[in-house]
């Protein structure tokens, strides 16, 4: 007894202390860089490791070498709107799949059914990287990209012919199916629990189906929702295989079109470190150091942002 | 009260004494086996030549384990240096200021090798189109951004070339191949030494729509499922590349002439460079002088730490790279024919020798 509790308190402030060490850890290491870089980290497009080969130079003060400049904006833009397609397209049918499963499947396939979609969760996302690198790439560039600029052309970033498999659509679709299994669980648990009296006594004031599930049955589930969408977006925004695989891994340039090549922060971080490591003036690492806790830090700002919301719809409830 | 004590004691007892079992059983394990295992790592390009290499090797050296991995030069220099492998394989030797953070560390050319440029233009991919420096820097820096510009029509009369976006395709990860395709282009043309330069991961200028490829096998991929596009491979991916159906385009060298990476070609670039190789072996074979000589070649390197753990994996490691280099070891033909690689000359061989030998 007198373990079990001061056991149990130490085991539970581990999560606080870890995280905390993390931010520590990515703030204290790449500080240099911080200084370094500024704002021009965030809002500028260039990424140069600068010139390995030659000695490094000393300017404002810190060693780097030759030519290096840190801009990061391009990734930022990667992830995000990785990430925010990847979820535009994976909400409503998550949404979807949960309704179907609570209502309208057969009851003796809804059990199944659902453990696949919590076996979709399981299945490591290098495995999804590899599918979108194999089948779903060059799918993208010989039907999935022309059907689209026929459909939508009409819209600017819809536009212009996709010149390769590999890019922010391709890097979305994988993100979306990524995230499906998250949404629906959530929402499915969520529906569950929402009470059959709600259900029986809409239906007995002559509800049609649809209406008790958009009407009733939605506007209750709001918040766990919420919390789905959050719980996908903070999986999508730090996914780092997958998107490595299929985005196409566009370094310096924004992109123009929804075919485009892109990359995301973490995959960056990934496929950087190793020539990172090899600038003798150790900025290049720092730098990186730097896009992780941007990264931590978008990933707090979703979390407030998540908070709010939810306080928000928990108050309106109806 | 006491009961308790006296179980909570027996429970202690028989934890320890099954930890004490676990223990050394565990540790009983490595003591059997007297086998020393090595981790080789790096350069794609080298993976495939390691992998005829190591069978055969160990085969004959029961004793010793070797694992491989192609995992980009970058990281092979990284890990060898942290002493994660005990072999990188790397494409690019290292540069002065990380020779000079660790100084302890060998860049030990195993084999010479060459690189090709493919390309997948529907059509063409059986002739050999002729490219230069300054067309593939333009095309890789955006200011040549189609296939029928007048700078690839000028090299190539005759040939009917399509009016279609190029896609540039570069390695994402730190790679030896980036390294000797953009000290090709660093050497030939002004304009891009200025501003880009080389490196292992060179900041690759904004081209709308250039792919990133992970390692030589992501290469012929990507360069496969993207029609007209253009990529840098390593010359031991051969039989990948036929596969996938790429063209290989002829390169222009510095005497002005137009080549294919041959044993012929590649061994005149290398013989004007063995007088020119110090001791430390670092040097770039890349855009040599000869009427023969093909412009994109280089040394494959083993990254080794000098001050190994301990004696016997020093011991291990110069018997196995002893070994690779020797015109009847490793550096034979029967290995080095299948990934189209060159034996070191006699001059070289020595050299690597007499690194190898400070291995302790």
């Amino acid at each position: 007894m007198r373990v079990f509790r001061p056991g149990l308190l130490a085991v539970s402030t581990l999560i606080p202390l870890a995280l905390l060490a993390v931010v520590v850890f990515l703030t204290s290491y790449s500080w240099p860089a911080i200084q370094f870089n500024g704002l021009h980290f965030l809002t500028t497009e260039t990424w140069n490791l600068g010139n390995l080969y030659a000695n490094p130079v000393r300017r404002d003060g810190f060693e780097v070498p030759i030519g290096a400049t840190y801009g990061i904006w391009v990734f930022i833009v990667g992830t995000l709107a990785s990430s925010a397609i990847a979820l535009l397209l994976a909400v409503p049918v998550g949404i979807g799949v949960a309704l179907f499963l609570n209502d309208f499947a057969p009851h003796q396939l809804r059990g199944t059914f659902a453990q696949v979609v919590e076996l979709l969760a399981m299945v490591p996302s290098v495995v999804y990287g590899l599918w979108g690198l194999e089948i779903l790439a060059p799918l993208v560039l010989t039907h999935i990209a022309p059907f689209l600029e026929r459909v939508l052309g009409f819209i600017p970033f819809f536009s212009g012919a996709a010149t390769s498999g590999y890019g922010l659509l391709s890097a979305s679709l994988v993100l979306a199916i990524m995230v499906l299994p998250v949404i629906t669980n959530t929402l499915l648990e969520a529906i569950k629990r929402v009470p059959s009296e709600l259900r029986e006594s809409s239906f007995g004031l002559g509800a049609t189906r649809a209406e008790v599930l958009l009407k009733i049955v939605m506007p209750s589930v709001r918040v766990p929702l919420i919390g789905a969408v959050i719980l996908a977006l903070g999986r999508a925004l730090g996914e780092t295989m997958a998107v490595l695989m299929v985005s196409g891994g566009a370094l310096n340039y924004l992109p123009d079109t929804i075919y485009s090549p892109i990359t995301s922060m973490a995959a960056f971080i990934a496929s950087q470190l190793d020539s990172a490591l090899q600038d003798p003036s150790g900025m290049a690492v720092r730098s990186l150091a730097e896009i992780a806790l941007v990264l931590l830090i978008i990933a707090v700002i979703v979390n407030v942002i998540a908070r709010l919301l939810t306080h928000r719809a928990g108050l309106h409830r109806v | 009260m006491n009961l308790n004590l006296s179980r909570r004691t027996q429970l202690k007892a028989g934890l320890a004494v099954a930890g004490l079992t676990l223990a050394s059983g565990l540790f009983a394990l490595p003591a059997q086996a007297a086998q020393i295992t090595l981790l080789e790592t790096g350069s794609t390009l080298l993976y495939p030549l390691f992998n005829l290499w190591v069978p055969d090797y160990t085969k004959a050296h029961p004793d010793v384990k070797i694992t491989t991995q192609g995992t980009g030069s970058g990281t092979g220099i990284a890990e060898a240096i942290s002493g994660v492998a005990q072999i990188g394989a790397s494409d690019a030797y290292m540069a002065d200021a990380q020779i000079k953070q660790n100084p302890s560390i060998l860049n030990i050319p195993l084999a010479i090798s060459a690189q090709t440029i493919n390309y997948n233009v529907p059509g063409l991919n059986k002739t050999h189109l002729k490219l230069d420096g300054p067309v593939l820097a333009g095309i890789y820096d955006g200011s040549i951004k189609n296939w029928d510009d007048p700078a690839i029509k000028a090299l190539n009369p005759g040939v009917k070339l399509p009016n279609h976006t190029i896609v540039p395709i570069h390695r994402t990860d730190g790679s030896g191949d980036t390294f000797i395709f953009s000290q090709y282009l660093s050497f030939s043309t002004p304009k891009w030494n200025d501003s880009v330069g080389y490196g292992t991961t060179i900041s690759w200028p904004a081209v709308q729509g250039g792919v990133g490829a992970n390692g030589n096998p992501g290469m012929v991929q990507a360069c496969h499922e993207t029609p007209y596009s253009v990529a840098y491979i390593g010359v031991s991916f051969h039989k990948e590349i036929a596969k996938a159906g790429l063209g290989t385009a002829m390169i222009k060298n510095k005497a002005g002439h137009f080549l294919l990476p041959t044993a012929k070609t590649v061994s005149a670039a290398a013989a004007g460079l063995i007088a020119k190789t110090p001791a430390d072996e670092r040097l770039s074979l890349v855009f040599s002088e000869g009427a023969d000589s093909y412009p994109i070649i280089n040394y494959e390197y083993a990254i080794v730490n000098s001050k190994q753990a301990n004696p016997e994996t020093a011991k291990a490691i110069r018997e196995f790279l002893g070994w690779a280099v020797q015109s009847k070891g490793g550096n034979a033909p029967k290995y080095l024919d299948q990934v189209r690689f060159i034996p070191l000359p006699a001059r070289i061989q020595e050299l690597s020798k007499a690194q190898i030998a400070k291995i302790q």
